[in-house]
Protein backbone atom coordinates (compact mmCIF):
# COMPACT_ATOMS: atom_id res chain seq x y z
CA UNK A 1 0.00 0.00 0.00
CA UNK A 2 1.14 3.49 -0.71
CA UNK A 3 0.92 5.79 2.50
CA UNK A 4 3.30 8.73 3.39
CA UNK A 5 5.29 7.50 6.75
CA UNK A 6 4.04 10.74 8.91
CA UNK A 7 0.04 9.87 8.02
CA UNK A 8 -0.82 8.06 11.97
CA UNK A 9 -1.38 4.23 11.31
CA UNK A 10 -4.97 4.72 13.11
CA UNK A 11 -5.74 6.73 9.98
CA UNK A 12 -4.90 3.76 7.84
CA UNK A 13 -6.81 1.89 10.22
CA UNK A 14 -10.13 3.58 10.01
CA UNK A 15 -9.78 4.09 6.18
CA UNK A 16 -12.14 1.27 5.57
CA UNK A 17 -14.82 1.78 7.84
CA UNK A 18 -15.05 5.52 6.84
CA UNK A 19 -15.20 4.62 3.31
CA UNK A 20 -18.32 2.19 4.22
CA UNK A 21 -19.97 4.66 6.02
CA UNK A 22 -19.48 7.12 3.15
CA UNK A 23 -21.27 4.46 1.14
CA UNK A 24 -23.73 3.35 3.18
CA UNK A 25 -24.65 7.02 3.78
CA UNK A 26 -24.84 7.32 -0.13
CA UNK A 27 -27.09 4.26 -0.63
CA UNK A 28 -29.56 4.82 2.04
CA UNK A 29 -30.10 8.67 0.71
CA UNK A 30 -30.11 7.60 -3.04
CA UNK A 31 -32.72 4.95 -1.92
CA UNK A 32 -34.59 8.17 -0.59
CA UNK A 33 -34.28 10.00 -3.51
CA UNK A 34 -35.33 7.41 -6.29
CA UNK A 35 -38.32 7.03 -3.75
CA UNK A 36 -39.67 10.03 -3.03
CA UNK A 37 -42.07 12.13 -5.57
CA UNK A 38 -41.76 15.79 -4.37
CA UNK A 39 -39.10 18.02 -5.39
CA UNK A 40 -38.44 19.58 -1.85
CA UNK A 41 -38.09 16.13 -0.37
CA UNK A 42 -35.10 15.07 -2.79
CA UNK A 43 -33.11 18.91 -2.60
CA UNK A 44 -33.40 17.85 1.18
CA UNK A 45 -31.75 14.49 0.30
CA UNK A 46 -29.06 15.61 -1.78
CA UNK A 47 -27.44 17.30 0.99
CA UNK A 48 -27.58 14.03 3.00
CA UNK A 49 -25.87 12.60 -0.70
CA UNK A 50 -23.28 15.78 -0.39
CA UNK A 51 -22.49 14.55 3.44
CA UNK A 52 -22.02 11.07 2.46
CA UNK A 53 -19.46 12.54 0.04
CA UNK A 54 -17.27 14.61 2.97
CA UNK A 55 -16.98 11.23 4.67
CA UNK A 56 -15.29 9.33 2.01
CA UNK A 57 -12.87 12.44 1.10
CA UNK A 58 -12.01 13.24 4.50
CA UNK A 59 -10.82 9.44 5.00
CA UNK A 60 -7.88 10.34 3.20
CA UNK A 61 -6.96 11.77 6.54
CA UNK A 62 -4.06 14.45 5.22
CA UNK A 63 -3.85 17.84 3.87
CA UNK A 64 -5.02 16.94 1.01
CA UNK A 65 -8.62 16.06 1.82
CA UNK A 66 -8.94 19.27 4.01
CA UNK A 67 -8.05 21.04 0.73
CA UNK A 68 -11.03 19.00 -1.30
CA UNK A 69 -13.17 19.36 1.30
CA UNK A 70 -13.22 23.29 0.97
CA UNK A 71 -14.55 23.21 -2.61
CA UNK A 72 -16.89 20.62 -2.13
CA UNK A 73 -18.54 22.48 0.83
CA UNK A 74 -18.26 25.66 -1.40
CA UNK A 75 -19.67 23.51 -4.79
CA UNK A 76 -22.63 21.69 -2.56
CA UNK A 77 -23.92 25.00 -0.86
CA UNK A 78 -23.83 27.19 -4.44
CA UNK A 79 -25.67 24.07 -5.94
CA UNK A 80 -28.42 23.89 -3.07
CA UNK A 81 -29.02 27.11 -3.33
CA UNK A 82 -29.48 27.42 -7.13
CA UNK A 83 -31.46 24.85 -7.03
CA UNK A 84 -33.92 25.80 -4.69
CA UNK A 85 -34.45 29.11 -6.47
CA UNK A 86 -35.02 27.15 -9.97
CA UNK A 87 -37.77 25.45 -7.67
CA UNK A 88 -39.14 28.20 -6.20
CA UNK A 89 -39.29 30.30 -9.81
CA UNK A 90 -40.75 27.48 -11.47
CA UNK A 91 -43.68 26.83 -8.96
CA UNK A 92 -44.03 30.49 -9.53
CA UNK A 93 -44.69 30.16 -12.87
CA UNK A 94 -46.94 27.25 -12.45
CA UNK A 95 -49.23 28.95 -9.67
CA UNK A 96 -48.78 32.76 -11.50
CA UNK A 97 -48.41 33.96 -7.52
CA UNK A 98 -45.29 35.47 -6.36
CA UNK A 99 -44.31 35.23 -3.36
CA UNK A 100 -42.31 37.63 -0.70
CA UNK A 101 -38.44 37.56 -0.55
CA UNK A 102 -38.15 37.38 2.93
CA UNK A 103 -41.09 35.55 4.72
CA UNK A 104 -39.75 35.77 7.91
CA UNK A 105 -40.19 39.05 9.62
CA UNK A 106 -36.77 40.59 10.32
CA UNK A 107 -36.26 43.94 11.27
CA UNK A 108 -32.86 45.25 12.24
CA UNK A 109 -33.95 47.82 14.50
CA UNK A 110 -31.20 46.65 17.07
CA UNK A 111 -29.24 49.26 19.36
CA UNK A 112 -25.98 47.59 18.61
CA UNK A 113 -26.33 47.87 14.89
CA UNK A 114 -25.89 52.09 15.18
CA UNK A 115 -23.01 52.11 18.34
CA UNK A 116 -21.18 49.02 18.14
CA UNK A 117 -20.63 48.46 14.31
CA UNK A 118 -17.65 51.16 13.96
CA UNK A 119 -15.27 49.32 16.39
CA UNK A 120 -16.44 46.14 15.76
CA UNK A 121 -15.95 45.99 12.36
CA UNK A 122 -12.46 48.06 12.23
CA UNK A 123 -11.04 45.51 14.66
CA UNK A 124 -12.61 42.56 12.38
CA UNK A 125 -10.87 44.03 9.13
CA UNK A 126 -7.68 44.61 11.06
CA UNK A 127 -7.54 40.87 12.66
CA UNK A 128 -8.75 39.39 8.82
CA UNK A 129 -5.99 41.64 7.32
CA UNK A 130 -3.94 40.14 9.75
CA UNK A 131 -4.76 36.54 9.46
CA UNK A 132 -4.66 36.96 5.72
CA UNK A 133 -5.83 33.66 3.66
CA UNK A 134 -9.36 32.03 3.10
CA UNK A 135 -10.08 32.95 6.97
CA UNK A 136 -8.88 36.27 7.12
CA UNK A 137 -11.07 36.90 4.05
CA UNK A 138 -14.11 35.67 5.96
CA UNK A 139 -13.21 37.21 8.65
CA UNK A 140 -12.84 40.97 7.42
CA UNK A 141 -15.60 40.14 5.15
CA UNK A 142 -18.34 39.47 8.15
CA UNK A 143 -16.36 43.07 9.12
CA UNK A 144 -17.40 44.72 5.93
CA UNK A 145 -20.84 42.66 6.12
CA UNK A 146 -21.53 44.11 9.52
CA UNK A 147 -20.59 48.17 8.59
CA UNK A 148 -22.79 48.02 5.53
CA UNK A 149 -25.55 46.03 7.10
CA UNK A 150 -25.68 48.67 10.05
CA UNK A 151 -27.03 51.91 8.07
CA UNK A 152 -23.81 53.83 8.67
CA UNK A 153 -22.99 53.17 5.25
CA UNK A 154 -26.35 53.98 3.17
CA UNK A 155 -26.94 54.48 -0.61
CA UNK A 156 -23.43 53.25 -1.85
CA UNK A 157 -23.62 54.41 -5.01
CA UNK A 158 -22.86 51.94 -8.39
CA UNK A 159 -19.41 53.82 -8.80
CA UNK A 160 -18.30 51.66 -5.74
CA UNK A 161 -19.68 48.06 -6.37
CA UNK A 162 -18.38 48.30 -9.38
CA UNK A 163 -15.19 49.12 -7.40
CA UNK A 164 -15.66 46.30 -5.26
CA UNK A 165 -15.83 44.01 -8.74
CA UNK A 166 -12.75 45.05 -10.03
CA UNK A 167 -10.65 44.76 -6.67
CA UNK A 168 -12.26 41.16 -6.67
CA UNK A 169 -10.67 40.68 -10.49
CA UNK A 170 -7.07 42.11 -9.07
CA UNK A 171 -7.35 39.36 -6.40
CA UNK A 172 -7.63 36.71 -8.88
CA UNK A 173 -4.54 38.53 -10.17
CA UNK A 174 -2.29 38.30 -7.46
CA UNK A 175 -3.46 34.36 -6.46
CA UNK A 176 -2.70 33.07 -10.26
CA UNK A 177 0.70 35.25 -10.33
CA UNK A 178 1.56 33.53 -6.90
CA UNK A 179 0.53 30.24 -8.12
CA UNK A 180 3.04 30.27 -11.47
CA UNK A 181 5.24 31.75 -9.12
CA UNK A 182 5.29 28.46 -7.44
CA UNK A 183 6.03 26.47 -9.95
CA UNK A 184 8.63 29.00 -12.15
CA UNK A 185 10.81 30.03 -9.64
CA UNK A 186 10.29 27.87 -6.24
CA UNK A 187 12.83 30.01 -4.39
CA UNK A 188 10.40 32.84 -4.76
CA UNK A 189 7.86 30.70 -2.15
CA UNK A 190 7.19 33.53 -0.06
CA UNK A 191 6.31 35.79 -1.90
CA UNK A 192 4.07 33.62 -3.81
CA UNK A 193 2.51 32.21 -0.66
CA UNK A 194 1.59 36.10 0.25
CA UNK A 195 0.30 36.97 -3.15
CA UNK A 196 -2.15 33.78 -2.97
CA UNK A 197 -3.06 34.78 0.50
CA UNK A 198 -3.52 38.20 -0.11
CA UNK A 199 -5.27 37.82 -3.21
CA UNK A 200 -7.77 35.34 -0.97
CA UNK A 201 -8.07 37.67 1.40
CA UNK A 202 -9.33 40.24 -0.62
CA UNK A 203 -11.10 38.61 -3.12
CA UNK A 204 -13.60 36.62 0.21
CA UNK A 205 -14.07 39.91 1.77
CA UNK A 206 -14.62 42.04 -1.38
CA UNK A 207 -16.78 39.02 -2.31
CA UNK A 208 -18.91 39.52 1.51
CA UNK A 209 -18.98 42.93 0.84
CA UNK A 210 -21.22 42.65 -1.89
CA UNK A 211 -23.56 39.78 -0.32
CA UNK A 212 -24.20 42.35 2.19
CA UNK A 213 -24.82 45.29 -0.07
CA UNK A 214 -27.07 42.97 -1.61
CA UNK A 215 -28.96 41.94 1.33
CA UNK A 216 -28.78 46.13 2.60
CA UNK A 217 -30.96 46.54 -0.60
CA UNK A 218 -33.66 43.70 0.01
CA UNK A 219 -33.97 45.17 3.60
CA UNK A 220 -34.45 48.86 2.34
CA UNK A 221 -37.06 48.02 0.03
CA UNK A 222 -39.30 46.39 2.55
CA UNK B 1 -9.16 9.30 28.88
CA UNK B 2 -11.41 8.23 26.51
CA UNK B 3 -9.91 6.05 23.18
CA UNK B 4 -9.97 8.94 20.01
CA UNK B 5 -10.92 5.92 18.11
CA UNK B 6 -14.73 6.10 19.90
CA UNK B 7 -15.40 9.59 18.55
CA UNK B 8 -14.56 8.18 15.08
CA UNK B 9 -17.38 5.42 15.39
CA UNK B 10 -19.58 7.52 17.25
CA UNK B 11 -19.27 9.85 14.34
CA UNK B 12 -19.75 6.51 11.75
CA UNK B 13 -22.98 5.42 13.45
CA UNK B 14 -24.40 9.13 14.12
CA UNK B 15 -24.03 9.51 10.15
CA UNK B 16 -25.98 6.49 9.50
CA UNK B 17 -28.11 6.46 11.87
CA UNK B 18 -29.09 10.25 11.06
CA UNK B 19 -29.06 9.42 7.40
CA UNK B 20 -31.91 6.81 7.82
CA UNK B 21 -33.67 9.11 10.36
CA UNK B 22 -33.80 11.68 7.34
CA UNK B 23 -34.77 8.97 4.75
CA UNK B 24 -37.61 6.86 7.05
CA UNK B 25 -37.80 8.33 10.28
CA UNK B 26 -40.40 9.57 12.11
CA UNK B 27 -42.75 12.64 10.81
CA UNK B 28 -40.36 13.20 7.21
CA UNK B 29 -43.70 13.89 5.49
CA UNK B 30 -43.14 17.30 6.57
CA UNK B 31 -40.14 18.48 4.86
CA UNK B 32 -39.25 21.17 8.27
CA UNK B 33 -39.19 17.97 10.02
CA UNK B 34 -37.23 16.48 7.19
CA UNK B 35 -34.60 19.14 7.37
CA UNK B 36 -33.93 19.14 11.08
CA UNK B 37 -33.58 15.49 10.97
CA UNK B 38 -30.19 16.55 8.64
CA UNK B 39 -28.71 18.23 11.26
CA UNK B 40 -27.97 14.37 12.94
CA UNK B 41 -26.01 12.95 9.79
CA UNK B 42 -23.70 16.73 9.80
CA UNK B 43 -23.00 15.93 13.46
CA UNK B 44 -21.56 13.07 12.75
CA UNK B 45 -19.73 13.98 9.95
CA UNK B 46 -18.41 17.18 12.19
CA UNK B 47 -17.47 14.13 14.55
CA UNK B 48 -15.17 12.54 11.78
CA UNK B 49 -13.46 15.72 10.40
CA UNK B 50 -12.40 16.26 14.40
CA UNK B 51 -11.19 13.04 14.76
CA UNK B 52 -9.30 13.14 11.76
CA UNK B 53 -7.56 16.77 12.56
CA UNK B 54 -9.41 18.73 9.86
CA UNK B 55 -9.60 22.07 11.48
CA UNK B 56 -10.24 24.27 7.95
CA UNK B 57 -13.26 21.55 6.62
CA UNK B 58 -14.39 21.10 9.96
CA UNK B 59 -15.13 24.95 10.48
CA UNK B 60 -16.18 25.71 7.10
CA UNK B 61 -18.40 22.26 7.38
CA UNK B 62 -20.44 23.91 10.17
CA UNK B 63 -20.68 27.61 8.65
CA UNK B 64 -22.00 25.81 5.46
CA UNK B 65 -24.19 23.31 6.66
CA UNK B 66 -26.11 25.86 8.66
CA UNK B 67 -26.37 28.02 5.56
CA UNK B 68 -27.92 25.30 3.78
CA UNK B 69 -30.46 24.38 6.67
CA UNK B 70 -31.47 28.39 6.43
CA UNK B 71 -31.61 27.88 2.45
CA UNK B 72 -34.05 25.14 2.47
CA UNK B 73 -36.13 26.08 5.52
CA UNK B 74 -36.86 29.14 3.31
CA UNK B 75 -37.38 27.35 0.55
CA UNK B 76 -40.08 25.52 2.12
CA UNK B 77 -41.91 28.60 3.80
CA UNK B 78 -41.79 29.70 0.12
CA UNK B 79 -43.28 27.25 -1.52
CA UNK B 80 -46.09 26.96 1.28
CA UNK B 81 -46.62 30.65 0.96
CA UNK B 82 -47.18 30.38 -3.03
CA UNK B 83 -49.80 27.38 -2.31
CA UNK B 84 -47.75 24.30 -3.24
CA UNK B 85 -48.33 20.98 -1.84
CA UNK B 86 -45.04 20.25 -0.36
Amino acid sequence: MLVPEFVPAMFCLWYLPAIYTGFIVAFIALIGISINKSDIHVLILTDIVGLAMLVIVGAVGTDLAEALVLPGLVVELAEIMAISEILISREMRKKGKSSSLLPMPLSLDMEIMTTAPNFISLLLIGYGIFLTGFTGGAVAGGGILLYILSRKAQGLPVLVINGIGAISGIAWCLWIIGFLLFFVKPDFWLLSLFLAACGLLLKVASKMGLIATLMREEFKRE
Amino acid sequence: MLELSLWFYTGCFLAIVGSLATVWGPGVKDPIVRTLNTEIPSIGVSLILLTYNHTLALLTFMATSVIISLILLRAITRLEEIGTKV
